[in-house]
This record gives structure tokens, C-alpha cells and sequence, in this order.
């Protein structure tokens, strides 16, 4: 299905990031940097405009994720549960919510677009947990269209290296996701040593 | 706990890694060529003219611009996309190093 998700952005542009770009800011798991990347590319190549494509890839991911956010706020429990499910661990989801309302509107803005993955769950958490969602789409609109100008712009500078920038870009992901635990174990460990030795 | 925080560690420093290995080598890599590449993208890639080929595939391009992928147009002259590909990787390599001469 990649294959023909990419031939799409190739044959009708703009139009066609912003219908995947939508689907998938709600949860399906699709190649989403490399489209931005490819978009970038063929900006450089002149088969795209600029402007539509930032507009249009960061217009169909907050559509998307405001998709999300209502159905976390207003679709009940049983549809909240269900639409999780697609994304694999029903059970994780109190988690986030947890996270969310801790990490608040920089935890939105960075799920957005550096620790992508974590987005769809971000959405339907701070829809649970009633996050305000003047603020929520503040973060979100921020998040999408920094994402859109990054992984565009590198695309564009790197038009002849696709393959290889998303290779490079899909490590730096895991190595920030794995700093990122390092960081919240870290602290946690930290705290439980200090109540040890308070002890 | 330990242990997740260790692992988290050795994962942040080997994805880094991994990472600056592939950026430093990022311009000296070949593309790959996709089904899902068009004609005009894989040219790009490769810095050739699409007309080249165009040409070594044997088809004539819709105009202004084919945006038509590798297994779109496969599929419109009922040939295998395995073929066509190997055709445009032999036309690029081709095109790298010419008869009688130094590679690009």
C-alpha cells in the first residue's frame, strides 16, 4: 500500500498529501516523512508549489488530529476505546493521558512532528483528559506546520538523496525516542534513590 | 528500572550512531530505484536528462509532464515491472561510466 501512497503524491501532488497526511494524523501508521520528503523534492523539482504543499500537508494533519481530540472528548468510552485498539495497545492509553496532561502544550507540539509516532495518542489523551482545545489546537496548528516546513525543507535541499535522508531521519527518531526514555527513567531512578537515602 | 534506563542509553547511542554513519555517506549513495518513482523523479536522483530515459525504456512521454511511476507505466505497456526497472538502472549505470571512458 506505500508503494501506491507514494506513486499518489507523485501523479496528483498536493491534493493527494493532504488526503494521507489526514488519515494518518488519526492513526493509521503510514510512511508520513518520507511523503513530506518526497514533497520537498519534487518542490525542487518543480512538479510542486511550495506553498500549497506546506499549507495543504499541514492543513490535512491538524484536520486529522483534531479528528482525534474529538473523538477523545466527546466520542465516549466505547468509541475512544475502539479507535485506540487500531493503534495497537488498548491499555497504554491512561498512560498517555497521564503524560499529556504533564507534559502539556510542548509535550502536543513535539508529538507532532519529532516524536511523531506517539501524535494519534497524544490527540485522543488530551481529549480525555478535557485538555482546552483553543490551547490544543494552538499546539497542534504549531507542531503540523513546523513538521511540514522541516521534513519539506530537507526534502527539497536533499531532492536527490530521498531514500537515504529518510533513512537518517527514521534513526535520529528512534535516538530521540530512546533519550527521551533515558531522560524520564533517569529521573525516575533519581527520585527513588533520593526517598532510598532520605530513608 | 536499571536495566530499561541502560538499554534506553546503549539505544540512544547506537540509533545516533547509525544515524551520523548514514548522513556522513548521504551524497555518496546510489538512489535506489522504486516502483513507485516516476520517470522525471528517478532522472533527478540520478542527475540525467528524463528524456535518456525515457528513451531507454522505449516510451514516449506524456506531455507537459509524466507523472506516471515506473509500475504505472509497466502496467500500460503490459511488461514486467522487474524489467523495466533493470532497464533504467542498466540506462543510469550506462550513462555513469560511458563506453570507453571515466566514470562520472
Amino acid at each position: 500500500m506505500n508503494d501506491q501512497l507514494l506513486a499518489a503524491v507523485s501523479q496528483y501532488g498536493a491534493p493527494a498529501l493532504f488526503g494521507i497526511v489526514a488519515i494518518a494524523a488519526i492513526g493509521v501508521p503510514l510512511p508520513i516523512t518520507l511523503l513530506l520528503i518526497i514533497a520537498g523534492s519534487m518542490i525542487s523539482q518543480g512538479a510542486m508549489n511550495p506553498w500549497w504543499a506546506i499549507g495543504l500537508a499541514g492543513a490535512g494533519s491538524i484536520l486529522g488530529d483534531q479528528a482525534g481530540y474529538a473523538v477523545g472528548r466527546w466520542g465516549g468510552p466505547a468509541v475512544v476505546a475502539k479507535l485506540s485498539g487500531l493503534f495497537g495497545k488498548r491499555a497504554s492509553l491512561p498512560a498517555v493521558e497521564a503524560k499529556t496532561k504533564a507534559w502539556g502544550g510542548p509535550g502536543i507540539y513535539i508529538t507532532r512532528w519529532l516524536l511523531s509516532p506517539l501524535g494519534p495518542w497524544v490527540n485522543l489523551a488530551s481529549g480525555t483528559a478535557g485538555y482546552p482545545w483553543h490551547r490544543f489546537l494552538f499546539w497542534d496548528a504549531l507542531g503540523e506546520i513546523t513538521g511540514a516546513v522541516v521534513y519539506i525543507s530537507l526534502g527539497w535541499f536533499f531532492s536527490d538523496r530521498v531514500m537515504a535522508l529518510e533513512a537518517v531521519l527514521g534513526d535520529l527518531t528512534w535516538a530521540m525516542a530512546a533519550l527521551l526514555a533515558a531522560i524520564i527513567l533517569g529521573w525516575q531512578l533519581a527520585a527513588r534513590l533520593r526517598k532510598a537515602g532520605a530513608g | 528500572m536499571g536495566l530499561a534506563f541502560v538499554l534506553a542509553i546503549a539505544g540512544t547511542f547506537v540509533f545516533a550512531y547509525r544515524a551520523g554513519r548514514r548522513a556522513r555517506h548521504i551524497r555518496a549513495e546510489n538512489e535506489p530505484i522504486r516502483a513507485w518513482m516516476t520517470i522525471p523523479f528517478i532522472a533527478h536522483t540520478h542527475h540525467l536528462p528524463a528524456a535518456a530515459l525515457f528513451q531507454a525504456i522505449g516510451v514516449h512521454p506524456q506531455e507537459p509532464r509524466d507523472r506516471r511511476s515506473v509500475r504505472h507505466i509497466a502496467h500500460d505497456l503490459n511488461r514486467p515491472v522487474a524489467e523495466l526497472m533493470t532497464q533504467l538502472q542498466r540506462a543510469i549505470d550506462a550513462a555513469a561510466q560511458p563506453p570507453g571512458g571515466h566514470p562520472r
